[in-house]
């Protein structure tokens, strides 16, 4: 991974937690994201491998679904290395610590973002919500928006 | 008055349950049970789906190991449509389900518990973890991360995708393998089996430290199962079952397995979703019996590649034909791990792997059909019914962490007697509990990712549900 690299999120069984996935998917099939050199991937969570994709990147952007937020709400933060590594397992890897790991095995600390999705619905079942349905065309334009930045 | 210490969710393994810790009158533990808190249904959900769809649906189960789900669900249909796969189709399953065993494998040694056997059980967890294993043997974290992404990439290049790949079809597998995929892997098998010798190497210089520890970590006589070929190796996609006990007499040797309740019972406890087998032969709950990792280098006469039967020959030097102690899962996962990388070479510079012929094509030939191969954790058996249509009408599957149930419990009895000295609740005693479970490295169905923390939560309750005593993490 040489330029920018793209992670979206989230169980595709659970409803919206699924909105960083989908909208992971729907990115690797945008021309406009393979023309800005961008490679995305799609997982079910954070696992402790990828640090060395992040180690090779030039900047990151993870994508997922939050409770945190309104339904259909976006929100982009900063990941600054850190946080409690004792819960970091195959379930619960936070950005943090995979930032973290990714700087103390491979010495590469990229700069990376979280694109929060507020999430409506998170029952069994694989079909988004009409609110995050909606909100991913404008998700999909904000990381147009980052990868130019 | 009886007490219960309550450890609920359990970290650091798939899936969702909880541990509760009986103590008796004086204080003492009378008994310990692993509950799974967390409800699959799959068997109920597949009714009425067309058993064109099963790999794929079944897959689902889980987002550590959908391969090996894949594959049981595969031989049934096969099974059902009356096909024999093409060899080349067999052989690749081969590879994607020892990629499996790979991947997970090295999840469950490298990345769950090797924070616990590089700083100890005692350990403070802010430093026992991922994060303090990359600080203090950087090594041992890369090879974690170089090991589970090379069996990842097998997966994701056969299947197209890594988590829930659907390459693997009723009759045989979907497309052939291209020389360039074969390329690709096989220039990743000498960096991968080298990680997995170092942390052989290392797991070995250090089992002198642990001798104390696992003489009471889930140490206990107990039956072994695993699938064997006909000489009697191991063999994870075919193969026929071994049951050998404690003493290491052969109690079945070489039977079909798919029959599996002529020597398999199923228990059902009100307090688990997860279901107990049993050895029809003992009954009820005395027929205890372990599989997984250590379960397939004990029933097995030799691996079959060079470097682990290296391995296995200075495993059965060190510990004996059939160590009884839980914690040699990890010794055993190392070999098992090796064996999977050899074995994937060895695969992928037949012959005829690049052949075209890959699949068979049938309709309904029966209405039954029982699939049978070995995922990471043990021993895996999906057995469906379908109508002359092709639709599911009934669905029943034995997963590892079933055979594994009441050798759990018996574990987490044996730890807790061992380390819970009070009604107070201490980490060290804790993370053993939980340490022990880490072994059978159990696979709940796991939903892998959801919203939010999962944090450790126990509670120390008394008889009337008073909360005495509670830890959270």
């Amino acid at each position: 991974v040489a330029g920018a690299l793209v992670i979206g999120y989230g169980n595709e069984l659970r409803g919206d937690d699924a909105a960083g996935y989908r909208l992971a998917e729907r990115l690797a099939d945008d021309p406009a994201v393979a023309k800005r050199g961008a490679t995305v991937l799609a997982r079910r969570q954070l696992t402790p491998e990828l640090a060395l994709d992040l180690s090779r990147a030039r900047r990151v952007l993870l994508l997922d679904a939050t409770t945190l937020l309104p339904a259909g709400e976006l929100e982009l933060r900063r990941v600054e290395m850190g946080g409690s590594a004792a819960a970091a397992s195959s379930h619960h890897m936070t950005p943090e610590v995979l930032l973290g790991l990714a700087a103390e095995l491979y010495g590469a600390a990229p700069e990376t973002w979280v694109l929060s999705i507020g999430a409506a619905n998170l029952e069994l079942g694989d079909d988004l919500s009409v609110e995050v349905t909606t909100a991913l065309d404008g998700a999909c334009a904000k990381v147009i928006e980052l990868l130019d930045a | 008055m009886t007490n219960q210490i309550i450890i609920d969710p359990i970290t650091r393994i798939e899936g969702h349950s909880k541990i509760t810790i009986q103590l008796d009158d004086a204080g003492e533990v009378a008994d310990a049970q692993f509950h799974v808190t967390q409800f699959r249904g799959f068997e109920r959900i597949v009714q009425g789906r067309p058993i064109h769809e099963m790999p794929s649906i079944m897959a689902r189960i889980c987002g550590i190991c959908p391969v090996s789900h894949l594959v049981a669900s595969a031989k049934a249909c096969d099974e059902i449509l009356a096909v024999e796969p093409p060899p080349t189709a067999v052989d690749l399953r081969r590879v994607m389900n020892l990629a499996q065993v790979v991947q997970s494998n090295a999840l469950s040694f490298f990345h769950l518990s090797s924070p616990d056997l590089l700083f100890g059980m005692d350990a403070d967890p802010a430093r026992r973890n991922i994060i303090g294993v990359a600080r203090e043997n950087p090594q041992l974290a890369r090879d974690g991360v170089g090991v589970r992404k090379f069996g990842q990439q097998i997966i994701e290049w056969l299947g197209g995708k890594r988590i829930h790949p659907a390459w693997v079809v009723p009759g045989g597998v979907d497309a052939p393998l291209t020389d360039e995929t074969r390329r690709r892997i096989l220039a990743g098998v000498p960096d991968a089996i080298a990680a997995i010798v170092r942390a052989l190497e290392w797991h070995k210089s250090e089992l002198v430290r642990w001798e104390d520890e696992a003489q009471v970590f889930g140490s206990f006589r107990s039956a072994w199962m695993g699938l064997v070929d006909a000489d009697g190796n191991v063999d994870h996609y075919d193969g026929r079952v071994r049951v050998m006990d404690a003493d290491g007499n052969l109690l079945l040797d070489r039977i079909d397995p798919r029959p599996y309740w002529e020597y398999l019972g199923e228990a059902v406890e009100p307090s688990s979703y997860l279901k107990s087998t049993y050895l029809t032969a003992a009954g009820y709950p005395d027929g205890v019996y372990r599989v997984g990792p250590l379960a397939r280098l004990i029933v097995s006469e030799r691996m079959g590649t060079p470097r682990a039967d290296d391995e296995l020959g200075q495993f059965r030097a060190r510990l004996g034909r059939a160590p009884s102690s839980t914690f040699h899962y990890h010794y055993a996962r190392l070999i098992d791990t090796l064996y999977a990388a050899e074995r994937i070479e060895q695969l992928l510079q037949g012959e005829e792997i690049l052949s075209p012929r890959v699949r068979a094509h049938a309709t309904i030939n029966r209405n039954e059909g029982i699939g049978v191969s070995e995922a990471p954790r043990g021993t895996l058996m999906h057995h469906y019914r379908v109508d002359d249509n092709g639709l599911v009408e009934w669905a029943n599957l034995v997963i590892a962490t079933g055979h594994n149930n009441l050798a759990m419990n018996r574990s987490v009895a044996q730890v807790a007697k061992a380390y819970v000295k009070s009604a107070r609740l201490e980490e060290p005693m804790l993370n053993r509990v939980e340490a022990v479970i880490r072994c059978y490295d159990p696979c709940l169905s796991c939903s892998t990712h959801a919203l939010g923390q999962m944090p450790l939560h126990i509670q120390l309750v008394g008889p009337d549900g008073t909360v005495l005593d509670e830890l959270a993490r």
